[in-house]
């Protein structure tokens, strides 16, 4: 943003070169009064003011700049510009003078009561703002992501799966998602088995599916090696939803039960904008869920069916915390702006 | 004939090689293609000390969490690379893992009554299963930073701050402790048969008992290894800056102290390159504390 501020700084400032300079462009063409004491900028009625506008900066140029030192008019406002004539140092100095500008506003004359005109006393009061790059209101984001477990070392379940948002605003926006897992084995499952003696109790998770609501309140950007410049954004998800555990048993011979879940998450990710509809988005989320495992101590003579050992398990708060990544893809595939530059 | 074609054809593509870069340089180049990111930028690590009072906790520990504070002292070289030195003092919290297990295990007492009883018990005591966990009371590293990316972000659309990624190599060490007491781990010969001195005279050979959970745990002492990190700076203003880092400590440890490639016995070979994953939060302060700020 830094660049293109410059850039658009530049331009303004070049602007603001252009009028002196027609102003000696036109004393050039046509034999050139002797020089007034009058100042070369803002002189006349327009004290103070500047002026935005190409085709009258000929006119205001042409009897200011008839007062303008030649200095003043350095850089031609013709098609046919001489290089060498271009100064980018002093004019700006002098335009850019706030002080300078407020001195020559007071010193033309006496006060005329005149309707109350609000223009810009200085190009340091022109702020230039980049638009941002990419807009998410009314569009629909399709986020295909895969995940994994974070926070459990005896399990580790892997998912693929896809989320669907509408963004009502740049901001907010509502989504529903879903996902399918599969799980292995950490090396603290057989080592515990093997070094204590003693067989966790696990559950694998099935499917899930939510309903999310998500904010976006930090949006940035950085620069890769000093060179290519990247906007991204930070946004928070809260969602509720529904899942499936089951149940792993420690003994194979004994069957496994499953759980209906209720799953509130909450999550917080980092989107990066690569075009105008695909944007790369990684983070974290939160499933929270009351499950119910296996009950200790079970035999053929004590929960030895799923049904009883359902009614006898063991229930637990438990944070499914997942790191998911993946590449979104937005529709529509364009956007306008509806604010002028 | 096919000499000469095959001639022409390399001629032919190293013509065009040849005129290639000519037709490129011709080409119109808005001047903004190869000038930097951003101008005026704030060098905000360029020369500059950087101390940074830290705490650390591991991430997903198997037996024990590791829990301390330290330092990080680093130099910045330039805007992207610096040299640093980190260090932690920490003490232990058992996981939820050894909360759940230990009650299940019997007593170092009950035990040996079992055994005395004539009982083969495989599994290990409470004392033989909690004495053997070792701890991590200092650990650190020495380490090259490289900083690629640099930005700025609005929280809020009111706060702006800048921020800068860095990523991190080089040399961990960690000084590990277990304290398992002789009564406990009593076996001075695990995995190898001895002899002894029988009253009369006579020299008996006693086999391998084959129970690891009497064994030395052999997992204290300095440890050496790869260190690898990367976090991020937020700064809150010139000189300060809110510093968020994962690092992986990875060295050989064999935190349980028990038999791992199941010789049944514990010996350094149960010892394997394990990587000690922890989140560490600080805040940098960067000396001199004025900034500069690029063309």
């Amino acid at each position: 943003m830094i660049v293109v501020l410059a850039a658009m700084a530049g331009t303004a400032v070049a602007q603001s070169k252009k009028k002196p300079a027609k102003g000696a462009k036109a004393p050039a063409k046509t034999p050139a009064p002797a020089p007034a004491p009058a100042p070369a900028k803002g002189s006349g009625d327009d004290a103070g003011e500047i002026e935005m506008n190409p085709d009258d900066t000929g006119a205001k140029g042409a009897a200011a700049g008839s007062a303008a030192p030649a200095g003043a008019g350095a850089g031609s406002g013709s098609s046919a510009v001489n290089p060498d004539e271009i100064d980018m140092g002093e004019p700006e100095k002098q335009q850019n003078d706030l002080k300078a500008d407020l001195a020559i506003s007071g010193n033309t004359g006496p006060v005329v009561a005149t309707p109350i005109k609000k223009t810009p006393l200085s190009w340091q009061d022109i702020v230039v703002v980049i638009r941002k790059p990419f807009l998410k209101v009314r569009r629909t984001e399709l986020f295909p992501f895969v995940g994994t477990t974070m926070n459990d070392n005896m399990i580790r379940h892997y998912s693929a799966g896809g989320e669907l948002a509408y963004y009502l605003t740049d901001v907010l926006a509502v989504g529903v998602e879903g996902q399918y897992f599969a799980h292995s084995f950490q090396e603290p499952y057989d080592l515990v088995a093997r070094q204590a003696r003693r067989l966790p109790t696990l559950n694998e998770y099935k499917w899930s599916a939510a309903l999310d609501f998500h904010y976006v309140p930090i949006y940035g950007k950085f620069a890769i090696l000093d060179h290519k410049l990247v906007t991204w954004e930070s946004f928070f998800t809260a969602g509720i939803g529904a899942g499936e555990s089951e149940v792993i048993p420690r003994d194979t011979k004994f069957p496994g039960f499953t759980n209906l879940l209720i799953m509130p998450n909450v999550g917080a990710s980092m989107r990066f904008f690569i075009t105008k509809w695909v944007t790369v988005n990684l983070g974290i989320r939160d499933y929270i869920f009351y499950d119910h495992f296996e009950p200790r101590n079970r035999s053929e003579t004590m929960f030895a069916t799923a049904a009883d050992a359902k009614d006898h398990a063991e229930g637990s708060l438990i944070n499914n915390l997942m790191f998911q990544i993946g590449v979104s893809f937005w529709v529509p595939t364009s956007f306008e702006y509806t604010t002028f530059r | 004939m096919k000499t000469h074609t095959v001639l022409a054809v390399v001629a032919a593509l190293a013509a065009s090689g040849a005129v290639s870069p000519l037709a490129h340089a011709d080409r119109r180049q808005n001047s903004l293609a190869a000038d930097v990111a951003v101008r005026h930028r704030r060098l905000l690590v360029k020369n500059r000390f950087e101390f940074a009072p830290l705490f650390e906790s591991t991430i997903n520990a198997d037996f024990r969490h590791v829990l301390g504070g330290g330092a990080k002292l680093e130099y910045h070289l330039g805007d992207m690379f610096s040299i640093g030195v980190i260090g932690v003092a920490s003490t232990s919290l058992d996981t939820k893992l050894v909360d759940k297990i230990v009650p299940t295990l019997m007593t170092q007492q009950e035990k040996q009554t079992m055994v005395g009883n004539g009982v083969n018990v495989r599994e290990p005591s409470r004392d033989e299963f909690v004495d053997r966990l070792n701890t991590m009371p200092f650990h650190g590293a020495a380490y090259l930073s490289l900083t690629p990316w640099y930005g700025k972000l609005a929280a809020f659309g009111q706060a702006y701050v800048a921020f800068d990624f860095y990523f991190q190599a080089g040399v961990a060490f960690a000084q590990l402790s277990s304290n398992c007491p002789v009564t406990i781990c009593s076996d001075k010969f695990p995995g190898t048969s001895h002899t002894i001195k029988n009253p009369d005279g006579t020299m008996d050979t006693v086999p391998a008992d084959l129970n690891p959970n009497n064994d030395p745990p052999l997992n204290d002492g300095s440890r050496v290894g790869l260190y690898l990190g990367g976090g991020i700076h937020v700064f809150l203003n010139d000189f300060l800056a809110l510093d968020l880092t994962v690092r992986d400590y990875a060295f050989t440890d064999n935190p349980s102290g028990a038999d791992f490639n199941a010789d049944l016995f514990v010996s350094n070979a149960d010892n394997r390159f394990l990587h000690h994953l922890f989140f560490g939060a600080g805040i940098s302060v960067m000396l001199p504390t004025a900034v500069k700020r690029t063309p």
